[in-house]
């Protein structure tokens, strides 16, 4: 099978660079819709008013839609539309027709597309990309939504045998996601500001490919608001990343459905009437993604709705190199298809003339990441208030960590040699214990630092001084979306159940 | 340590219902979908939802007043139409108004099918289909679980089910964009020869009677089948046919992956104007639409595909797919672990259309009886002008299709068939009119048991009576002429 006929990776500086190395056997051998040489041949044909009698699709006068209308906050207030949604403000219609002019109408929308999506949709997140993120030379594909794109980006990349590198604590919500077909992860050592770039290279150096297989190529982050820990990478960090995944040949996946609700961000003059104004006081308080710097093509970075608008959206897109993107494309072909025609509809829509624009949609997101600042600023009051005094306690951002240490049943082996990845406390038992307590006794929940912790290989850790991530399992993730009054019950809460958890 | 799940959370609906019924599914499953966990975080917040009262702090979810969708509105066709799609596509129907509220009453609330969900969908959405299940196929013992669309779901099939290296059964001209999408998972696809009927029954015993384990690698056990308006010949499967299929599958043990878009397109029913008036409408299409697959299936061994793609539109990305309670739990494992649950705004526009504020499913059925009146006059308009046209010359003919949008026309020439259709193919494409070859749906056979090359009975193209009047005049016009250039 030959490789596809395109410039794959020509960059802005004219270095080529071929990454088809990565891709999973799977993807390999995936060859484009079998109809689509067909196509090629059909599209090719120079005979004007061509007659189809080759496609099930059902004619647009048959779909049951003849207008769409979507209730959406007013963004006529440039200042806070969060907050004037919240407290019966004004609203605006986006409509979706068949006969008249829209961005995106019915009679396009409903039809079976491919690969990336509809042309209108995907143009206007281009647009957006573009804009806001400016990647060196990348393309947009749409997804379901994050969970939909990574497991998509993950099945063209692993296959059985691999390893694939992430922080040592992530969401197994994703990260369980490949384990089925016999990919591994490897956590890499993180501390208030994430990954540590000097960790990730150790492993790097210190891979045994006789001993574990070849050395991991693929590196999953959530560089802003990491889940569980809530830490944003500094730039310093991403610059060094990249110098690391360059030399080492890796590809980043930059999984980012909070980038635009990153918190302490120094707030600039930004509610200027005049949309570039806005748009650029917006964007100087966006922090440089990894696919800004992505010379390379290695990055594939996925946006989602779902934080921003709703989860229920089932939308996002991945921005990545051409190859990828066109592989990701066949895949989608092979499986989903592309997304649905409402959310398509929805978003088109609000990017264009008649909705949003892309200046009115960087106001809400300005305004709603105000809104969780505001929430999150609440609970660390209250946390100071409540929590912070037993003495049990401190926040880094809401991953609580707790001083097992001060609990009476706390037990520390005094022993030596041995694996360097296997507990030395019963930190898991007594965090496992205080978090059914504070459940079934005081009815607050939190998450764990247990679910999200990556299994440790001796083999992959330093063998001196290394401390078993289960001795260091020792948080609680709190969230703040919920109401005021929510967050201040829970904090409260939260500082009885450690007094009487502590004090038995 | 990853949270694992403990022992009690795992005992649900579907252990229950498979020791009630014996039987052992798991062994049907794929390496991938046996080792599958469930979602752990969502083990936790199942957990949380206990006791009452409790703060759940646990969560990432977005709070619904941030949500900034308040009111959908669909602007559809009404449904006390006498005649729905005729009255919706010259304009002179009147409209219905369908609307979702995020903080009104309303069937499937906005907060509801903008939230985070799991991946079998929301209850009320598949409450109303297996609702629709129940009056047309009456299932023994099936759960529904939503899908994006029957590629989605059969798709997630193919991972569910098979492993690298193993043989799965189809139909020997079949939709192959799906047959391909199997074979970078490493399945291989073993055809089943078709006549006017669609699959031939003895062919199916024939192949699973003499496979050869020990030359041909594990015997099959998934059978893929497009029973109405089977893509791309167009035939739809007796009853009888259906039957023997599904002894077929009994004795030798086989899953049938039931994939029915076209199902809802059926013509020449005959339905009786009196039960519509005294039942509606979904009880007297119940009586002569075609029995499924999954109405006989009482050893659990169907996955039945249905969609919304064909007879709402295809840019729904919905649909739904029933099956034992044991596959839909692991079905909705994977989608936990990829797509994850459909579109809000989709679940809403179904909850609403299906409900007391919408057209019900009775008007659903209307709407539906609707659509097969239309693309029945659209398909005898087809085969009058095919007579008149191009049958006339002797070159080709058809059968009459009785469901869907698929006519499968004999054509062309029985020798060097392959090379010459493709000239065929190419000559009418010049002469501008566009019609599928069989080629390109064609499945190779493997085995080398068929006795002929599928190569030599490619002699068919696939024509669509989807497109407007005019598209169909002119383009078998175009078709006869070309037919009588080609052959003389």
């Amino acid at each position: 099978m030959e490789t596809p006929q395109i410039d794959n990776n020509a960059t802005s500086n004219n270095r080529v660079i071929d990454l088809s190395h990565h891709l999973s056997d799977e993807a390999r051998i995936r060859v484009a819709n079998p109809l689509k040489d067909i196509m090629r041949v059909i599209s090719e044909c120079p005979v004007t008013d061509l007659i189809t009698m080759a496609n099930g699709d059902p004619h647009h006068s048959l779909y049951p839609f003849q207008q769409i209308m979507y209730e959406v906050p007013s963004i006529q207030d440039p200042s806070d539309p969060v907050t004037s949604w919240n407290n019966s403000g004004r609203t605006q219609i986006f409509h979706s027709y068949r006969d008249q002019e829209c961005a995106l109408p019915i009679r396009n929308a409903f039809q079976y597309s491919r690969a990336a999506g509809l042309v209108p949709c995907k143009d206007a997140l281009t647009n957006f990309t573009n804009l806001i993120f400016a990647p060196p030379n990348h393309h947009v594909m749409l997804t379901f939504g994050n969970s939909d794109g990574l497991t998509k980006v993950f099945r063209i990349f692993g296959q059985k045998g691999d390893h694939f590198l992430t922080d040592e604590f992530s969401y197994p919500g994703i990260t369980n996601c490949p384990l089925p077909y016999g990919v591994k992860w490897v956590g890499i050592k993180m501390d208030s500001g994430g990954i540590i770039p000097e960790e990730l290279e150790k492993v790097l150096i210190r891979w045994d490919e006789a001993k574990l297989g070849r050395r991991p190529r693929l590196l999953y982050l959530v560089p802003v608001g990491q889940n569980p820990t809530g830490s944003t990478l500094s730039v310093d960090r991403r610059k060094k990343i990249y110098a690391i995944a360059q030399i080492w040949d890796l590809i980043i996946v930059e999984d980012d459905p909070y980038y635009f609700l990153r918190y302490n961000v120094p707030q600039t003059n930004c509610a200027s009437a005049d949309p570039d104004e806005f748009i650029e006081n917006f964007r100087s308080t966006l922090i440089p993604t990894f696919l800004s710097m992505d010379v390379d093509g290695r990055v594939l970075r996925l946006d989602t709705f779902s934080k921003v608008l709703a989860p229920g959206m089932r939308l996002g897109w991945i921005t990545s190199n051409k190859l990828f993107h066109l592989k990701l494309g066949e895949y989608t072909d092979s499986s989903t298809q592309p997304p649905h025609a409402f959310g398509q509809m929805f978003v088109t829509e609000m990017l264009s003339e008649h909705g949003w624009k892309i200046d009115g949609f960087c106001r809400w997101l300005r305004s709603l990441c105000l809104d969780y600042q505001n929430r999150l600023d609440f609970l660390l009051d209250v946390f100071q208030r409540e929590v912070e005094p037993t003495g049990y306690a401190k926040r880094m951002f809401v991953w609580i960590e707790v001083f097992f240490e001060k609990h009476p049943r706390f037990v520390r082996e005094r022993c030596s040699g041995g694996s360097p990845v296997v507990a030395r406390t019963n930190t898991e038992c007594l965090l496992k214990e205080l978090i059914e307590r504070l459940m079934s006794i005081h009815g607050v929940v939190f998450m764990p630092a247990s679910t999200f912790a990556i299994p440790e290989n001796a083999l992959w850790v330093e063998s001196d001084g290394h401390v078993p991530l289960s001795d260091r399992t020792r948080f609680l993730r709190a969230t703040f979306a919920g109401t005021e009054d929510i967050i201040e019950k829970g904090m409260i809460r939260l500082g009885k159940g450690l007094r009487e958890f502590f004090q038995e | 340590m990853v949270f694992l799940p403990s022992a009690t959370s795992a005992t649900s609906a579907a252990d229950v219902g498979l020791k009630r019924s014996h039987v052992d599914y798991s062994r049907y499953l794929s390496a991938e979908a046996r080792s599958r966990l469930p979602n752990p975080i969502k083990s936790i917040w199942k957990a949380a939802q206990v006791k009452p009262g409790t703060i759940n702090m646990g969560n990432g979810d977005p709070h619904h007043t941030l949500y900034p969708i308040s009111e959908v509105n669909f602007v559809v066709p009404s449904i006390d139409e006498h005649d729905p799609v005729q009255s919706w596509r010259s304009g002179t129907g009147e409209q219905n108004i369908i609307s979702s509220y995020k903080d009104e009453l309303c069937a499937l609330s906005l907060r509801t099918a903008f939230a985070y969900g799991a991946g079998a969908g929301l209850k009320d959405v598949r409450d109303a289909l297996a609702d629709l299940n129940d009056r047309i196929h009456s299932p023994p013992n099936h759960t529904v679980s939503l899908s994006l669309g029957n590629a989605d779901a059969l798709t997630k099939c193919f991972r569910l089910l098979g492993d690298p290296g193993d043989s799965f059964l189809c139909e020997e001209f079949t939709f192959s964009a799906m047959t391909n999408a199997a074979l970078p998972l490493g399945i291989e696809w073993v055809p089943i020869r078709m006549d006017n009927n669609g699959l031939v029954p003895s062919d199916l015993e024939r192949i699973l009677s003499s496979w050869d384990e020990a030359k041909q690698g594990k015997r099959p056990h998934v059978l893929y089948t497009i029973p109405c308006s089977q893509n791309p010949t167009g035939s739809t499967l007796s009853l009888e046919r259906r039957q023997q299929i599904y002894q077929i599958a009994h004795d030798w043990d086989i899953i049938i992956l039931e994939d029915d878009p076209y199902f809802f397109l059926q013509y020449d029913l005959g339905m009786s104007q009196s039960t519509i008036q005294q039942y509606g409408h979904t009880r007297a299409m119940a009586e002569v639409l075609p029995r499924s697959f999954l109405s006989m299936d009482y050893d659990g061994r169907v996955m039945r595909l249905d969609s919304f793609s064909k007879i709402v539109a295809p840019g729904m990305r919905l649909g739904w797919v029933t099956s034992n309670s044991y596959f839909a739990d692991k079905l909705d494992m994977l989608t936990d672990s990829s797509s994850q649950h459909p579109h809000g705004m989709g679940q809403a526009f179904v909850a609403e259309l299906l409900g007391s504020n919408g057209w019900g499913v009775d008007g659903f059925m209307k709407w539906i009886l609707s659509l097969c009146n239309e693309y029945q006059r659209r398909r005898d308009l087809f085969m009058d002008v095919f007579r008149q046209k191009v049958a006339t010359s002797g070159f080709a003919s058809a059968e009459v299709p009785q469901s869907g949008m698929f006519v499968w026309i004999k054509s062309g020439p029985t020798t060097n068939t392959a090379d010459l259709m493709d000239e065929l193919f190419r000559k009418l494409l010049n002469n501008g009119l566009v019609m599928m070859p069989a080629s390109t749906f064609a499945i190779a056979d493997r085995t080398g048991t068929m006795g002929s090359h599928i190569n030599d009975r490619v002699n068919f193209f696939r024509a669509t009576f989807v497109g407007t009047d005019e598209t169909i005049r002119n383009g078998l016009a175009t078709f006869g002429r070309t037919l009588e250039e080609f052959f003389l």
